[in-house]
């Protein structure tokens, strides 16, 4: 009889908890800030440091979704009117496709304090740099002895089966294929030489990432043993005990600039600005810059220290310096160049 | 006796043939799962098995991960709306359903039933451009909706076969005391499906709650769900919070089965 | 006068509910979904069988078809052929030991799909368990890449979809008169041969459930797929998110999904016809 009388209790609970789910969230205190990341370093910096540090400056909490940076401008195509983030975070190439398809705003500099100490090669109408992000080789030295000094190094046939890449969708993986173009004669418009070299690495894949953060997890795993990788993530995961190290191309460090921006039709617009303002202050900068994230700042009152003088540049000037490639010339291409590759290295 | 001899090497292959393969398979069944909850304690940021030392770490880091909680939160209430819609409509067509031995009946038990088999992604996909298509913007409510069309099978299936086992001779009986059908459905039929439809609201809650497909499409960043958080984090970044997540996981299932087999016996409503 | 009982046709009033929800959240989907793959996109203004033809008319596409299929033929092979004892030891076990079984048989149906197959990645890996393990017995002389390698997709997915094969077995092998078997061997029958002789034959209808419900869901496992297959191994379901999500291709992507979900349902029909062709009647 009781046990009865419990289920249909149940029941009808469950009905009065079913509805109150249902109705419309009255708007709470303050919904948290939805903002976009990318994978490994970038979303540990932005949970672990930004985040709080945000928290700390205005009391709003931010939800951040891991994206790569064609994946937002997809979404954020998808859902003009209201767009599934307020801030995105883009490496040059999608930015101009963002830029191209209306969905970012121009950034009002004026509500934004920090924007002004920004060293000038970084400050962008339509969103403020917050990064420089180099690429080099990645390595586990415990089984690689000899450090790698170019890409050809990849192709060494000691290395087969351990040699690692990456999907073209990411950054890293369309600034390796140019930057392995152009060493071989290639161009931003034309990488013919790029492909062939992919046919002729093929066999001496271990494994293709989809993404950066796939990428990493097949250095901890140890998948793999030699690949493609970028500066900040090869800190990231030496921080963490697996055994990696990052060597710089003696051909010289391709390099490209990530921002933030506001996005269209954002739903807290002021709440985001105030977001990306707060990644361009100096001390949140400097907090970055070191292990293990060593994301390189661009605020003119940080100065270069640790790994990235280094390894990378000593200093602003140096950075100037490194090797930006062409993108509103890869764009054309790219999404001819990221289903080939698609193609190509089907299994 | 030479014959007995040889059905005994034929029934020794048999017995060791099947008790291998079940054993690998059970093996196999449970491991994973052990492995995972082992590894969860580890005490570095690496996933290696075994674990170079054990800690609670994890688990304490679970306690500041605030999105993955939200997630776990909208994944809960979505899962108790998408149950409470799945047994209202589950029972009252299993209802209709059950008391019939018309042809028609047969075929809407496959319609009704076809969700398990249609890819659930296509589903989900549909989903998307038909809410896309309407005019209405996603959100939990929209959510809901898409999880409650492939919940609510296990309700009708779970109901379906309670009613089965119900004697007819007690309806006649109410209904000959002069019990109007209505009453004789809440005093009589109802106590008795009461743990068929609890078994099913059971399996439609873990199918909300745990579902991917359909929330693949139908959720954006402003309405996470637990599942989607938990494969976007493992997919670009191997966190160990993941194990530990996963680790509240089972034993929060382990705990939930448990009382459904005590309450609606789960185990016997699924064969 | 109380009302009769329904007997010939389902009460309409109670079935209103359900069937109106159906139509309107699942089968107007679904209709969608069919307009928008042949149109050019959600304006749904021309007619067109463009995407269909550039799906079917481009090797790569349909490799990616095939492949899923396969790869559900695959994993329910593997998870028949270690179901069928798993579900046989289950009966035939004491009945304390049973529920024990029962229980280790759901659970994992249960447990999220995302937190099971995350397990196989620990254990896969080059690194993982069962490569140590398989090295320390000297099966191999060098770690073996079960990870983002097919056979690595098809052993999580049998493990992961096991219980959907041995339900149903265990369903269908509790009504089979166990006289049966008794007078079988008692006629002089070995075991093998009774067992392959009269309780296969009897069992077919819950192997035909068991491998659709375990087809179905491997060909459209997302998670698994994409977490252990990697970038190299495509299949539908992440062919599909690619375009819809990743390009917004919504047309093609529709056409596609019509596409699995075409192919599936043949497959599924293709079984049911299996078994109502060769299942021993029940009677005379």
């Amino acid at each position: 009889m009781s046990g009865r009388l419990g289920r249909r209790d149940l029941l009808k609970a469950g009905a009065a908890v079913g509805t109150l789910a249902l109705l419309p969230r009255r708007a709470a205190a303050a919904d948290p800030l939805v903002v976009a990341t990318f994978p490994g370093t970038w979303n540990e910096a932005h949970r672990d440091v930004l985040a709080p540090y945000f928290r700390k400056k205005t009391g709003a909490d931010v939800t951040q979704t891991i994206l790569l940076a064609t994946d937002e401008v997809a979404k954020l195509e998808a859902a003009r009117g209201k767009p599934p983030f307020d801030v995105a975070i883009m490496d040059e190439g999608p930015l101009l496709d963002a830029v191209k398809a209306g969905v970012i705003d121009k950034y009002p500099v004026d509500k934004s304090p920090n924007y002004k100490d920004l060293v000038p090669a970084f400050q962008e109408p339509w969103g403020p740099k917050i990064s420089l992000q180099v690429i080099g080789i990645g390595f586990n030295p415990k089984k690689i002895k000899e450090r790698p000094k170019s890409w050809n190094d990849l192709f060494n046939p000691a290395y087969k089966g351990r040699v690692g890449l990456t999907a073209l969708n990411s950054t890293l993986g369309m600034a390796f294929m140019v930057d392995l173009a152009k060493t071989r004669g290639g161009s931003e418009s034309d990488i013919e030489p790029a492909f062939k070299a992919l046919k002729e690495l093929l066999p001496s894949v271990g494994a293709i990432s989809a993404n950066l953060g796939a990428h990493a997890a097949l250095f901890q795993q140890e998948q793999i043993d030699i690949a493609p990788y970028n500066f900040n993530f090869v800190q990231t995961l030496k921080e963490k005990g697996v055994d990696i190290d990052f060597a710089t191309l003696e051909t010289g460090i391709p390099a490209w600039r990530t921002s933030l921006h506001l996005v269209k039709n954002a739903v807290q617009p002021d709440l985001a600005v105030q977001y990306i303002d707060a990644h361009l202050a100096p001390d949140l900068q400097e907090d970055l810059e070191r292990a293990p994230y060593w994301v390189i700042p661009t605020n003119r009152k940080v100065p270069l220290k640790g790994e990235i003088v280094k390894q990378v540049a000593k200093s602003q000037d140096d950075l100037a310096k490194l090797k930006y490639q062409d993108w509103p010339k890869i764009n054309e291409h790219r999404s001819e160049w990221i289903e080939r590759f698609n193609r190509d290295i089907k299994l | 006796m030479a014959r007995r001899r040889f059905l005994d090497l034929d029934h020794l292959t048999f017995r060791l043939t099947i008790g291998a393969l079940a054993g690998i398979a059970f093996f196999f069944l449970i491991f994973p799962t052990v492995i995972v909850l082992l590894t969860s304690f580890t005490s570095t940021a690496s996933l290696r098995f075994p674990p170079p030392g054990y800690s609670l770490r994890w688990y304490a880091a679970l306690l500041d991960a605030h999105q993955m909680q939200q997630a776990a939160l909208n994944s809960f209430k979505v899962a108790i709306a998408a149950t409470v819609i799945s047994v209202l409509l589950g029972t009252s067509g299993a209802l209709a359903i059950g008391s019939s031995t018309a042809g028609w009946a047969k075929i809407l038990d496959s319609i009704f039933m076809s969700p398990l088999l249609l890819p659930a992604l296509a589903f989900g996909f549909a989903t998307l451009l038909y809410f896309s298509l309407v005019g209405v913007p996603l959100s939990l409510t929209t959510l809901v909706l898409g999880h409650v069309a492939v919940c609510v099978p296990f309700v009708l299936r779970t109901t379906i076969a309670s009613l089965a086992q119900l004697d007819p001779a007690l309806l006649d009986a109410s209904l000959s005391l002069g019990a109007g059908p209505i009453f004789t459905f809440r005093r009589v039929t109802l106590p008795l499906i009461g743990r068929g439809i609890a078994a099913g609201a059971f399996l439609a809650f873990m199918a909300s709650f745990d579902n991917v497909p359909v929330s693949l499409f139908l959720t954006d960043a402003r309405t996470e769900v637990l599942p989607i958080h938990l494969w976007q984090i493992i997919d670009t970044d191997l966190d160990v919070r993941t194990a530990a997540a996963s680790g509240v996981l089972i034993v929060a299932t382990v705990v939930l089965m448990v009382a459904a087999e005590r309450f609606a016996g789960l185990s016997k409503q699924l064969h | 006068m109380t009302a009769a009982p329904a007997a010939n046709g389902p009460e309409w009033r109670l079935l209103l509910p359900l069937g109106a929800f159906f139509v309107l959240f699942f089968a107007a989907p679904l209709v969608v979904l069919l307009l928008v793959s042949f149109s050019d996109g959600l304006a749904l203004n021309a007619f067109s069988l463009a995407h269909y033809a550039k799906f079917l008319g481009d090797s790569f596409s349909l490799s990616i078809l095939i492949d899923t299929l396969l790869l559900g033929v695959k994993a329910t092979a593997v998870c028949l052929l270690f179901g069928l004892p798993l579900a046989w030891v289950c009966v035939h076990a004491s009945p304390r030991l049973r529920s024990l079984l029962l229980f280790l048989v759901i659970l994992p149906i249960l447990t999220s799909v995302v937190v099971r197959t995350f397990a196989w990645i620990v254990i896969l890996g080059q690194q993982g368990i069962l490569n140590k393990a398989f090295l320390s017995l000297g099966l191999i002389d060098s770690p073996l890449r079960l990870l983002f390698s097919e056979v690595g997709v098809v052993m999580v997915l049998a493990q992961v979809q096991m219980p959907l094969m041995v339900l149903p077995l265990i369903t269908t092998l509790q009504r089979i008169d166990p006289n049966l078997a008794e007078a079988s061997r008692a006629l002089g029958a070995g075991h093998w041969r009774t067992f392959r002789r009269v309780i296969l034959p009897l069992w077919l209808p819950g192997l035909v459930a068991g491998c659709i419900l375990v087809f179905a869901a491997c060909t459209t496992a997302f998670v698994t797929q994409t977490l252990i297959g990697g970038a190299r191994l495509v299949y539908m379901p992440l062919y599909i998110y690619q375009q819809a999500a990743g390009a917004n291709n919504w047309p093609f992507a529709a056409a596609m999904s019509v596409l699995l979900m075409i192919s599936v349902l043949l497959v599924v029909y293709l079984l049911n016809l299996l078994g109502r062709t060769r299942a021993v009647p029940r009677h005379g």
